[in-house]
């Protein structure tokens, strides 16, 4: 072609050369216009489609007949006056999409270098096919044309060479508009969290080449024309060696110079970063609610619902801190995403927030158990009839069962893993004894008298403990603890008042309320759960008061067939100005007598009658009650002692009249308490240093036992077996087993000289004792070598003792 | 009530020293020196972090309540929390 550099082809309208006007035969054909291109195309199209031969000289001739003449500004006449006015090699199409070719060619419009322009070529052919196609079939006719028109019998394939070349200098016709740079958006930082949606989608298929078939089946309509094509070809193939059609020439492209460019960039900083993926974080993640929404994949890797991980309860009543920790651990995930927000802030104002914090008070309260146990781990071991851990010797080998011990923190009530202590083949040599594990005391308890001890009926490590004097005289401030297993140096709770306190007892229903007599005949119900010192509900404004000190006080859980309710708790209480009242919480605790205790005349020894004499005129016909029992089956009845030394049992239905009245007793009446298997008998003991065995229908003391000069002050069964029985007087502890003896105690445990027990408990689930003592001490003594008894839950307790004993001691 | 039961946990039997450190490893509260304390600090303060992340790899809803260190002469105790930590030496001597 002739060298005109590529860069004066921007024009639309060529400038041509003074070189060109001598040519004769225009070595290209520019473009025809559109519609014109598409004939003229179709019918090149049909052609290469068909076969990759030359176009043949009817052809050639038929194209050079369609020069239709384009719009020109310039004209250009030869010296005979012919039009040789060079068309414009192409003519945009209209009707295909031209924005993307010129968009590509000016963006690349700084350098059009003719390297440049093959790249670019080449990223045209693949842009538009369809402009391609035409492009194609334009360029390659006129190249075919004019190298037919040159002479030159090559095949298409190599005219493709050239036209790519055309097709730059085509393309770079097309420059016609410089694409303004757009304007730079600036990104908002709430774009950039903004969710962009992509969508993908499939797209229209590109056809990057389409080879269509040149072999057309024999049988075909066209068989005979493409048959006789092919022949004609060859007949041109043999002809073209000498025939004056075909003239070889040859043309000298122009090479642009090279241009070498050269850009540096800054320095790419780069940065390392790696972070491990925990499962944990991976969750967290997904967790965090409210920041992001959850992606829906990973939704199928973790469930995303908060995960609220109760910590065991340890203690029921703490309900309320762990509660606290509960909401602790299900705001983790907030706390974490506030906690960057914190670090910010002034670490002064910090640590003082993370002393007060509730979870540090309870961090600090799971570490004082932790020490505890680690002080005590033998002792509480024991308690709970665990194998005892032994310090390790330097030296020797971790014992393996320390694992059982570390998860005190979320220690589970430890019913079932219990183990039995071999007992029996000590049996022989070691007798009954009470070995004492550890005492619950502290400071506020010093010099207490121990009232009352009560489990919680929920969580057995529970225990509550009343202080307060007996007698009248002696009267202090009163103290109510709740003591945990798991802590024996303090309490958990401390309720102070200015009355002692006479009686505790923990709530069946309701395991956190606790109710507390008063010597000043106070009831009062406390909420352990909750932290606060005052009672939920007290009773000292109720009109119906007790006016002498309230000497029990008991939760009972009544049926209460008629009125529909199945199990209603009440509280009753005795008190000395001889009332048994039933309370109710209505608003503030109210309450109703069950009974008054009357007094009964000592009792006709004659007849050993058992019905009230209306006697002499006493000046208080009311009979100070100081303990009760509710019968474990039959709530309707229980028995009531009073200070004369009656007993009486009385049921529910009937508030004036006893049903039977027990006498035995000279002294008041201590403690009165069912037997738990045998359903007839009763204990009591009282200050005349007596302890009676009654059967239900009798109204003499089956048994009785004196076995010291002491006040005895509280007796209790044995929940494990129905003949065993603890009794604390003034100056020791004593088990009796029934079974065994009925004369002398099983064990026996003195006290310290100046201290008196005063009350006795049994552990329910363990072999253990609680014995409260005048000094503030509630002792855990662990009963050991027991005489393991068969059959000890038998009910018929009695009719083995009736059998070998049928006398009746007085 | 707080400061009361800290009290009380330092007065316990055989306890060595009681700290409170937050969780960049300033102690809030210690009984012990500055050095031993801000050692203790950091260096449980890994171990907390390794403890816990075992602990929620294997289950990731669970998480890290209390760790203890059993050593031949003491043990140690460490309540890890978001925002501090509570560490406690005792001497369980029997």
């Amino acid at each position: 072609m002739h060298g005109s550099p590529p860069n004066s082809r921007k024009q639309l309208n060529l400038v041509v050369n003074s070189g060109m006007q001598q040519r004769k035969s225009i070595s290209f054909i520019g473009p025809v216009k559109t519609n014109a291109l598409k004939g003229h195309g179709s019918a090149n199209q049909s052609r290469i489609g068909i076969s990759k031969t030359i176009i043949t000289l009817p052809e050639m001739k038929t194209v050079e007949k369609m020069n239709i003449p384009s719009n020109k500004t310039i004209q250009v006449l030869d010296m005979n006056g012919v039009d040789v006015t060079p068309r414009p090699l192409y003519h945009p199409d209209p009707l295909s999409g031209t924005a993307k070719p010129n968009k590509l060619l000016t963006s690349q419009e700084g350098s059009l270098g003719s390297d440049f322009i093959s790249s670019y070529s080449l990223y045209q052919n693949t842009v538009n096919p369809s402009m391609l196609g035409q492009f194609t079939r334009s360029v390659l006719g006129s190249s075919s044309v004019s190298k037919s028109s040159v002479s030159t019998t090559e095949s298409i394939t190599e005219d493709l060479e050239e036209p790519s070349y055309k097709r730059e200098r085509l393309a770079s016709f097309t420059d016609l508009r410089v694409m303004k740079a757009t304007p730079e958006i600036i990104i908002t930082k709430e774009d950039l969290e903004k969710n962009i949606e992509i969508i993908l989608t499939e797209t229209e298929t590109l056809r990057f080449f389409d080879l269509p078939t040149v072999m057309i089946s024999v049988e075909s309509e066209e068989a005979e024309k493409i048959t006789q094509r092919n022949q004609n070809y060859e007949i041109l193939c043999r002809n073209r060696l000498g025939n004056d059609l075909y003239v070889e020439r040859m043309m000298q492209t122009f090479n642009g110079a090279p241009k070498n460019k050269e850009v540096q960039c800054d320095k790419i900083i780069m940065e390392e970063k790696g972070i491990m993926a925990t499962t944990w974080d991976l969750y967290d993640s997904c967790s965090a609610p409210e920041i992001s929404p959850l992606s829906a994949k990973r939704s199928a890797i973790e469930s995303c619902s908060k995960a609220n991980i109760l910590p065991k309860d340890r203690d029921q009543k703490l309900q309320a801190s762990n509660m606290e920790r509960n909401s602790e651990t299900s705001s983790l995930m907030d706390i974490e995403n506030v906690i960057l927000a914190k670090v910010h802030e002034d670490e002064e104002d910090h640590s003082g927030a993370i002393l007060k914090s509730d979870k540090l008070h309870q961090d600090l309260f799971f570490m004082e158990r932790v020490l505890m146990e680690n002080v005590f781990q033998p002792k509480l071991a024991a308690y709970r009839q665990l194998p005892i851990l032994k310090e390790p010797e330097p030296g020797v080998s971790e014992d393996i069962l320390e694992c059982e011990k570390l998860d005190e923190v979320e220690e589970e009530i430890k019913k079932e893993d219990e183990e039995e202590i071999e007992i029996s083949t000590e049996q022989s040599t070691i007798p009954a004894n009470l070995e004492r594990l550890w005492s619950f005391s502290c400071d506020l308890t010093k010099g207490l008298n121990v009232s009352s001890l009560s489990w919680n009926k929920a969580n057995p490590d529970l225990l509550a403990v009343g202080y307060g004097q007996f007698g009248f005289k002696e009267q202090k401030r009163g103290l109510a603890c709740c003591w945990s297993i798991k802590n024996p140096m303090w309490p958990e709770r401390i309720y102070q008042s200015a009355y002692g306190v006479t009686s505790v007892d923990f709530s069946i229903g309701s395991p956190n309320l606790l109710a507390v007599g008063y010597h000043n005949g106070t009831v009062a119900v406390y909420n352990v759960q909750s932290n606060s010192n005052h009672p939920v509900l007290d009773s000292s404004e109720s009109p119906q008061k007790h006016l002498g000190p309230v000497w029990q006080v008991q939760w009972i859980e009544q049926d209460r067939g008629t009125t529909g309710d199945d199990k209603r708790e009440i509280l009753v209480s005795i008190s000395a100005d001889g009332r048994v009242s039933k309370w109710v919480i209505r608003k503030g605790l109210d309450c109703h007598d069950l009974i008054r205790l009357r007094r009964t005349t000592a009792g006709s020894s004659k007849k050993g009658g058992e019905k009230d004499k209306k006697g002499e005129a006493l000046i208080s016909r009311q009979a100070p009650g100081l303990c009760f029992s509710f019968h474990p089956k039959d709530t309707n009845i229980y028995l009531a002692g009073t200070e004369e030394g009656h007993i009486h049992k009385c049921s529910c239905s009937y508030n004036e009249q006893y049903l039977e009245t027990y006498r035995g007793h000279k002294g008041p009446v201590y403690k009165v308490a069912w037997n738990p298997f045998c359903h007839d008998v009763f204990l009591s003991c009282s200050a005349d240093w007596g302890v009676m065995i009654w059967h239900q229908e009798t109204l003499k003391p089956f048994l009785s036992f004196y076995p010291t000069t002491y006040v005895v002050y509280d007796v209790a069964w044995s929940p494990k077996s129905s003949y065993i029985f603890a009794a604390a007087n003034e100056s020791r502890v004593e088990i009796w087993d029934l079974h065994i003896s009925t004369l002398d105690p099983l064990i026996v445990n003195i006290a310290n000289p100046g201290i008196k027990f005063t009350t006795v408990l049994f552990a329910k689930q363990t072999d253990c004792l609680l014995v409260g003592d005048s000094d503030g001490q509630v002792a855990v003594y662990e009963l050991r070598n027991m005489p393991t008894a068969l059959d000890s839950s038998r009910g018929d307790v009695i009719s083995t003792l009736l059998g070998p004993k049928s006398n009746q001691p007085g | 009530e707080v400061e009361e039961t800290l009290k009380r946990i330092q007065s316990h039997k055989g306890v060595i020293g009681t700290m409170v450190v937050n969780a960049e490893g300033i102690p809030i509260r210690t009984t012990l020196d500055n050095s031993t304390t801000v050692q203790y600090a950091g260096l449980l303060h890994q171990l907390t972090m390794k403890a816990k992340s075992t602990v929620r790899d294997i289950d990731p809803q669970n998480d890290l309540t209390f760790l203890r260190i059993r050593s031949k002469k003491h043990e140690i105790m460490v309540a890890p929390d978001k925002e501090y930590l509570l560490i406690v030496i005792q001497n369980p001597c029997e």
